[in-house]
């Protein structure tokens, strides 16, 4: 197999070396249980009426010829469930956050009313059997007054504009106040008075659903006060929680299990309306309810990355340093804020004055959540479109552009390590950077035109507390104990090798218990690229303390077990931690048809110390393609007259499929800081980081035009260079 | 059913358990893993794996033979092969992501050609062999695919993999040793939103004569 390029460090007993996942059988077999594999006996089905209007008030609803149906057991709606979905909706996108989401102002239920936007559930049944529970929601009569809509985020904040929320469409922050996120640094009005040369550009970037291919669905089942929800979810602790939360119950009456689960990108964080709705239910009927959302329920009753505008100014002086940087920038969250609306980019610069202004807008589209980077790869594209131009208009290669703007360590902001340069001037070489990108844009003859763009970046590596338990028995079997769920990256396997590694003993000794709350202890969850850093420096501390105890007792004689635990609390002494990469692309666009074709991708990253190479590359490989689908393909389109989505699902949004695919070149270079478990560092989002500027970048390096809007289909490039 | 343009040489191969060359299906059920062999040849008048049924939908006899065991069923009209093969078979491995054609996570070889099976009825499979992921390892023995798929990582969250695995069987199949340009042909019609693009290719490759497996 194509084997990642790796430099720096060789591999340790376990951890370095290449290990097939070690529930790989069992995703090869059909074995593998996913959520919607789980049957109970006396399990009924259960399905989710939704809004057709992207703004209406419920006058009525009628489910008596509903009820009627023979097998349907029951309807519940906004008049019978009032319960309101706690991480739904949180004032300033504070997903992790008690307090503020008990403060939060505007609260979303299960079933809302008035609905905000087409997709917005409504009322759910539960049927005998799956295909009588569909046939029962087009009896359900919904009397609807319809309201005037708005899906555009800057029309949203005019005077006049229809008003989703009563106090307006300004999201709130975390004090439900209603002012724009704003972040400034040094003096920008001072540094534009010394810039020589002043460049403003505007960029839009689209919706792109997060799209795993498991739809959501929830199986609830109580056993007295108890309920136990079998669902997909990227941390189970935190959908515990919340959970009980919006269910009035203590967490130890919520067991968790997510056993496989087919994807999810932040799709599945905490807990979704479908574990409330499947619980409520079950309740209801007495009976285990099986909830399962049909890919058009996925595609607009969930969440994908919110779609922005952005609008840059940046002064630079003559010599190519910048001086300035102002971004305004505005993020469409559909109606309710379930995350932040994040533009990030401008921190990758070393530039001393930055003001950067982002307003999180209600809008009657589909809600706006976490997606991979959820602040990311649009704002990356936007700051390095405009810097890639503006290397471009004074003569500079962008590349030796980054190397003198770019953030670097200082005597205040010191890093654990820094590697920024590394990864960007091996990149260069690899990609042979000098040879593809053509100095003057546009300039190969004829329709055929090939150029080249980079882009790069660092992310969060920061450390945090989670927990791990791992026992040892007589037989000198280790139990490793983790709440993880592996919703792909391969967290089990990579915790079990980091547990491995730690014990001093082989993997086939350690078997590794996941997915459960109630055999598990609390971990972060799989979202914020968190797994790896902070539950497997619990595991090593859960394997430190046990080797300790095994010191002082010797091991376990007969039915004994000695057991480690950890819940550690690290941190990284002051220091900044941060993993670092650069991505390099060429691109070939037919210019008489419009179609780009990515013929070299080149991606170079430092996550530290690679935990298992194999899966390390394949998160590489795959975030970077879907970050080519979010440049060149993906979309949410509405039409504007009536607020109907008109591309929800794989085919009208134009999802990447084998034959779009180029071959991803990965090279890890290989640090140990010191911190986190043997030095890994995250891996997971920041492969999707970088593609869309960079492809964009190459779109623009063959062309010779800059297309302001993501993503790049074809009638914007035949728009732009016919233009 | 639309098998045309495949070749037929090909589907019986791929088929194996019920050409004519292969084992009985005594001795084909004596080999096969613990699924395969509790659900012996019988007629499902009230399939124990099924969900509840609804009384008054229309059905219609059936008789199907899905890895190699040949099931006598009354199936209702607007189920699809997704469903009987899911709920009513409970060959859980094939996934249902769409449910419209769109991603491929459901496809299973209807007499050796690749199909979605959440867009085939169920009265439609009527006589038909069908061959799901659960029929590709023999007695806990993987085949050289899913050797490859699991030495190659071509898996990720693992819910594509069974579609990905029919269409690249059905094509090593007609094709022995395939070129990554002939896999990504034959795969096309399956998603992967991992984006494992290049593992799942790189994997089918190295299971064909020609690959290094």
């Amino acid at each position: 197999m194509t084997q990642p390029t790796r430099i720096g460090l060789e591999p340790l007993e376990t951890i370095g070396n290449d290990t097939p996942r070690i529930d790989a059988v069992e995703r090869v077999t059909g074995a593998a249980q996913f959520t919607r594999d789980v049957k109970l006996p006396g399990m009924v089905y259960a399905r989710v009426l939704r809004s057709p209007h992207p703004h209406a008030r419920i006058v009525s609803i009628d489910v008596s010829a509903a009820m009627s149906l023979p097998g349907v057991l029951d309807v519940i709606t906004h008049e019978t469930s009032p319960i309101v979905w706690g991480s739904g909706c949180v004032s300033g996108g504070r997903q992790y956050n008690d307090p503020i989401k008990d403060a939060t102002i505007h609260r979303r239920y299960i079933f809302n009313n008035p609905v905000r936007c087409v997709g917005d559930s409504v009322a759910a049944v539960a049927a005998t059997d799956r295909n009588i529970a569909e046939a029962a929601l087009d009896l359900i009569e919904v009397e609807y007054e319809e309201l005037p809509f708005v899906l555009e985020p800057e029309e949203a904040l005019a005077d006049d504009a229809p008003r989703i929320w009563p106090e307006g469409n300004m999201c709130p922050d975390t004090r439900n106040r209603f002012e724009p996120m704003t972040s400034r640094i040094g003096d920008v009005e001072a540094g534009f008075a010394e810039a020589d040369r002043i460049f403003e550009q505007r960029y839009e970037t689209g919706f792109v659903h997060n799209a795993q291919m498991e739809p959501r669905c929830a199986l609830a089942t109580w056993e007295g006060d108890k309920l136990t929800l079998y669902t997909p979810s990227q941390g189970i602790s935190n959908c515990r929680h919340d959970t009980a939360r919006d269910l009035g119950l203590q967490d130890h009456q919520v067991r968790i299990i997510a056993q496989y689960m087919g994807g999810g990108f932040g799709n599945k964080n905490q807990n979704q309306d479908a574990d409330l709705i499947a619980a409520e239910l079950s309740r209801r009927v007495d009976r285990p309810v099986m909830l399962e959302y049909t890919r058009r329920d996925d595609w607009l009753g969930v969440h994908g990355r919110w779609p922005t505008v952005q609008e840059y100014r940046v002064g630079v002086k003559d010599d190519g340093t910048v001086t300035a940087m102002q971004m305004r920038g505005y993020s469409g969250m559909g109606p309710y804020r379930k995350n932040s609306g994040g533009i990030s980019g401008m921190d990758y610069y070393a530039c001393p004055n930055r003001l950067r202004e982002i307003y999180p807008v209600y809008t009657n589209r589909t809600t706006s959540g976490n997606f991979r980077a959820p602040s990311d790869p649009h704002g990356v594209y936007g700051v390095e479109s405009i810097m890639d131009d503006i290397a471009y208009e004074m003569g500079i290669d962008p590349v030796d552009f980054a190397l003198r703007n770019m953030r670097r360590p200082t005597e205040e902001m010191q890093f654990t390590n820094y590697s920024l340069e590394e990864v960007i001037t091996t990149g260069a070489e690899q990609f042979d950077w000098q040879a593809r990108r053509r100095v003057q844009p546009g300039s190969d003859e004829g329709p055929l035109k090939r150029g080249a763009g980079f882009s790069f970046m660092m992310f969060r590596a920061g450390l945090g507390t989670s927990s791990a338990v791992v026992r040892v028995d007589s037989q000198g079997q280790y139990t490793l104990y983790v709440g993880v769920t592996d919703i792909g990256p391969g967290a089990k396997t990579t915790m079990g090798m980091i547990a491995a590694e730690a014990l001093g003993v082989p993997l086939s000794r350690v078997e590794v218990v996941w997915g459960d709350t109630d055999r598990t202890p609390y971990s972060v969850g799989e979202s914020g690229s968190r797994t790896t850093i902070m539950t497997g420096y619990a595991v090593v501390q859960a394997a430190e303390n046990l080797k300790q105890q095994i010191a002082d007792r010797g091991m376990p004689d007969g039915a004994d077990v000695l057991i480690g635990t950890a819940t550690p609390v690290p941190n990284t002494d002051g220091l900044i931690r941060q993993c670092f990469a650069a991505h390099f692309v060429e691109v070939e666009v037919d210019t008489s048809m419009g179609t780009t074709r990515v013929l070299k991708y080149t991606a170079v990253h430092e996550s530290g110390r690679i935990i298992n190479p194999t899966t390390a590359r394949d998160q590489i490989r795959g975030a970077a393609i879907q970050g080519i689908g979010q440049a060149l393909h993906e979309d949410l389109l509405y039409d504007p007259r009536n607020g109907q989505p008109l591309s929800p699902g794989y085919y009208r949004g134009r999802h990447l499929t084998h034959l779009d695919i180029p071959d991803i070149d990965v090279t890890f270079i290989e640090t140990d800081d010191g911190y986190g478990p043997f030095g890994a560092k995250t891996a997971g989002e920041s492969g999707i980081i970088l593609a869309p500027a960079a492809v964009a970048n190459a779109v623009a390096n063959a062309t010779g035009r800059r297309m302001r809007s993501l993503p790049i289909t074809r009638d914007k490039i035949l728009q732009e260079v016919s233009a | 059913m639309n098998s045309d343009s495949f070749d037929l040489e090909a589907e019986k191969q791929a088929v194996a358990p019920d050409a004519p060359e292969s084992p009985s299906r005594r001795e084909f059920l004596e080999t096969t893993g613990a699924t395969v062999a509790a659900s012996t040849v019988v007629s499902f008048a009230t399939p124990a794996m099924a969900q509840s049924t609804d009384a008054a939908a229309p059905r219609t006899a059936i008789s199907v033979s899905v890895n190699g065991v040949r099931h006598e069923i009354d199936v209702e009209d607007r189920w699809t092969l997704a469903e009987l093969l899911r709920d009513a078979i409970g060959l859980t491995g094939t996934k249902i992501g769409c449910d419209r054609s769109e991603c491929g996570a459901c496809t299973v070889l209807m007499n050796g050609a690749p199909v979605y099976s959440c867009s085939q009825l169920a009265v439609w499979a009527d006589g038909a062999e069908i061959r799901t992921v659960e029929g590709l390892a023999r007695n806990g023995e993987l085949t050289p695919l899913q050797q490859a798929f699991v030495d190659n990582n071509a898996p990720q969250c693992g819910f594509c993999t069974s579609g990905q695995l029919m269409s690249a069987t059905a094509l090593l199949a007609a094709n022995p040793s395939p070129s990554a340009d002939e896999a990504r042909a034959a795969l096309v019609g399956n998603l992967c939103r991992c984006s494992n693009y290049n593992a799942i290719v790189e994997a089918v490759v190295a299971a064909g004569e020609g690959g290094a497996a």
